[in-house]
């Protein structure tokens, strides 16, 4: 990790964080079904060994303090309030990305958790997105391997504990990327999936594997990126299911089929912060046009993420995002209203601007003698809210694409038509047995 | 290798206990529940916390008013008179509050509690008051019938089928019985006989709306649950 290396006593005795711009929504919609965790696990060879786990989260916290901090109210904002605590070791529980305790005092906003050959950390976003969280997996899993008497020699890409660590580490990338923009386009609602909802925890899993270079050739055969084959793929199985709803005259509300595809800003602008920095795109088909062919819809979503992926276009969302942050009104309101208004918008506007939620984590690298001992990576996305109802995370490692979906409906209807146009385009799919 | 029967992972051979699930050799050692062991646990810890200080701080507020109103009958009133009565009111409120906050999820020691707490108020009150005395012939009776009518709504809820409509029905049939029950309780005192009237006419005005609800359970909506025919 390049930067200036900074004192971490300086940083200690700071104290507190302010909260970057993305992270100012969860603590206000944050719930026990709404939690805002995501989780990334990787699967071991062998079963993982208690005393250096306990070992390597306690090297491995010290070098990210920036994530030893709890949720502190003010009276206008919260904030991330140093607590000099590494994350809880926890036994994996049949639920995944269950929430924290957040207004818990020096309560850590994440945590490490082992079942078997299984290592996961989860995270609140409020500390971080999945960029951050795979960087101090990464850091996490190098510590523990070699404490397990592993012989790791090579150390490319991954933040060795002994590094000092940056101020570049804790900026907040949104206000530090601000610039008065004319704000985007207003996006009129989606329609959503009519599934009737689980019974509590109704979170549901289901997880799948591919091989990667199968996946590439196909998408390669359309000229377009995986994140631009599986998002057609995704907005192609909405459409099936919106027209078969309308076949049934169900009363459909909304006939935009959209699909939020967050996009890691660090590729894009100079800076390598461990806090949130990603920013969205939204793309769509609009259903009173008529029904596409996969065809027609894969070639609209390449040039919709061609076009709305460009820098200029996205910081559009930065301004807007943050400007609303920086209005006097909406500064000098107390906290207690601030949320109240901030869980309104996000549950009358927020939560309704999509159809569904799709990640791409890309694909993680690890030197040679690690990636002998990781059987595979995964990424299990936040609950979605019930609205969305069902949202799909992808990491790629190894030659291997792990497919998480986070359903929370009695139906798995998305997932089956998802799958079914990956198998008929010849992708051979493996469906995992949850934990 | 020394590998936990619960979670997996590998101990040391030394370990005889796993210290993230503290089980031991597949059996959970006792005070197990009182280790944070998984997710859920940090929750349901919070929720304790956020519990106990809600209790302490409507403690504080209660013995706050008490002292302020027995301070203001002494130096007011030249005595504490009409400032037990509120002290008594405070207690009361703030035992009710307490069995609320910790057995919310367990009826029968929830309605034990309540009662009891409605027995010692009122019998303050009757020690503290002047007048004819008034617990033993009406304050007793009645509050036992309160606790007879809400015991049989609670088995009723417990152990029906389908928590329906004529759960609604069973109430309004409790509140008509226990109108009925009042009335000769206050009669009794009162006058010496029995003579029932205002009850008799709230019993025959419920009576209709019992049957109605009875039917629509029975006859119409049978399944219906209450909670989500009345989900907001």
């Amino acid at each position: 990790m390049e930067g200036k290396g900074i004192n971490k006593k300086t940083f200690q005795e700071r104290g507190w964080l302010k909260l970057d711009n993305c992270a100012k929504l969860f603590p206000a919609i944050t719930s026990s079904e709404l939690t805002s965790v995501f989780r990334v696990t990787a699967y071991l060879k062998k079963p993982v060994k208690y005393s250096a786990i306990r070992e390597a989260v306690e090297i491995t916290a010290g070098r990210f303090p920036y994530f030893s901090v709890s949720l502190g109210s003010g009276l206008f904002w919260h904030y991330l309030e140093f607590n000099n605590r590494p994350p809880r070791i926890l036994v994996e529980e049949d639920i995944p990305c269950t929430a924290f305790a957040i207004k818990r005092r020096n309560e850590p906003l994440y945590r490490v958790l082992v079942k078997s050959n299984r290592i996961s950390v989860e995270f609140i976003h409020i500390l971080t997105d999945g960029y951050g969280a795979f960087e101090y997996f990464k850091s996490l899993l190098y510590t523990y391997f070699k404490l397990s008497g592993n012989q790791i020699s090579k150390s490319e890409g991954i933040i060795l504990p002994e590094t000092p660590f940056s101020e570049e580490e804790i900026e907040d990338a949104y206000n530090k990327f601000f610039q008065k923009l004319p704000p985007p386009g207003k996006l009129e609602k989606a329609w959503h999936l009519p599934f009737r909802l689980n019974k509590k925890p109704r979170l549901r899993l289901i997880r799948t594997e591919m091989d990667v270079e199968k996946l590439l050739e196909v998408a390669r055969g359309y000229k377009v990126s995986i994140t631009e084959y599986l998002v057609s793929v995704y907005l192609f199985s909405l459409q099936k299911i919106y027209l078969s709803e309308k076949e049934k005259g169900g009363n459909q509300k909304g006939h935009i089929l959209r699909t939020e595809v967050p996009v890691n800003m660090r590729n894009k602008l100079p800076i390598a912060t461990m806090r949130n920095f990603s920013l969205f795109i939204l793309p769509e088909v609009d259903m009173r046009l008529g029904s596409y062919t996969f065809e027609e819809v894969i070639r609209m979503i390449h040039h919709f993420i061609q076009a709305e992926s460009d820098l200029k276009q996205i910081s559009r969302f930065l301004s807007s995002n943050v400007s609303h942050e920086k209005q006097f009104i909406i500064r000098i309101l107390p906290l207690f209203i601030k949320r109240l208004v901030i869980a309104a918008v996000y549950k009358g506007l927020g939560s309704k601007r999509f159809t569904g939620i799709f990640t791409n984590l890309g694909s993680v690298m690890l030197p040679g003698e690690m990636q002998d001992l990781i059987e595979s990576l995964e990424i299990v996305p936040p609950p979605p809210n019930l609205k969305v109802k069902v949202s799909c995370a992808i990491v790629s490692f190894n030659n291997k694409l792990r497919m998480c979906f986070c359903n929370i409906t009695e139906s798995n209807e998305l997932e089956r038509l998802f799958l079914k146009h990956l198998t008929d385009s010849g992708i051979h799919i493996k469906i995992l047995k949850n934990n | 290798m020394n590998i936990c029967s619960n979670c997996g992972v590998e101990l040391e051979e030394s370990l005889m206990q796993c210290p993230l699930c503290g089980m031991n050799s597949g059996e959970p050692v006792a005070g197990k529940t009182e280790k944070l062991n998984y997710p859920s646990d940090i929750i349901n810890l919070h929720k304790r916390e956020v519990r106990k200080h809600l209790w302490e701080l409507t403690g504080i507020i209660a013995f706050s008013g008490i002292a302020v109103c027995t301070i203001v009958d002494l130096v007011i009133g030249k005595g504490v008179r009409w400032a037990l009565f509120a002290d008594v009111s405070i207690i009361s409120a703030w035992l009710f509050l307490t069995f609320i906050m910790y057995k919310f999820r367990k009826p029968w020691m929830l309605i034990t509690g309540l009662s009891a707490t409605v027995l010692f108020m009122l019998l303050m009150f009757d020690l503290i008051s002047v007048d004819k005395k008034w617990f033993i012939q009406v304050g007793l009776p009645i509050t036992l019938a309160l606790v007879f009518f809400v015991c049989m709504v609670v088995i009723l809820y417990r152990y029906a089928r389908f928590k329906g409509f004529d759960i609604l029905a069973f109430i309004f049939l409790s509140v008509a019985g226990f109108c009925i029950l009042t009335e000769i309780i206050i009669d009794k005192y009162i006058a010496g006989h029995i003579n029932v009237r205002w009850s008799l006419l709230a019993a025959v005005s419920i009576l209709p709306i019992s049957l109605i609800l009875f039917f629509v359970h029975y006859r119409m909506k049978k399944g219906n649950k209450l909670d989500s025919f009345f989900h907001v």
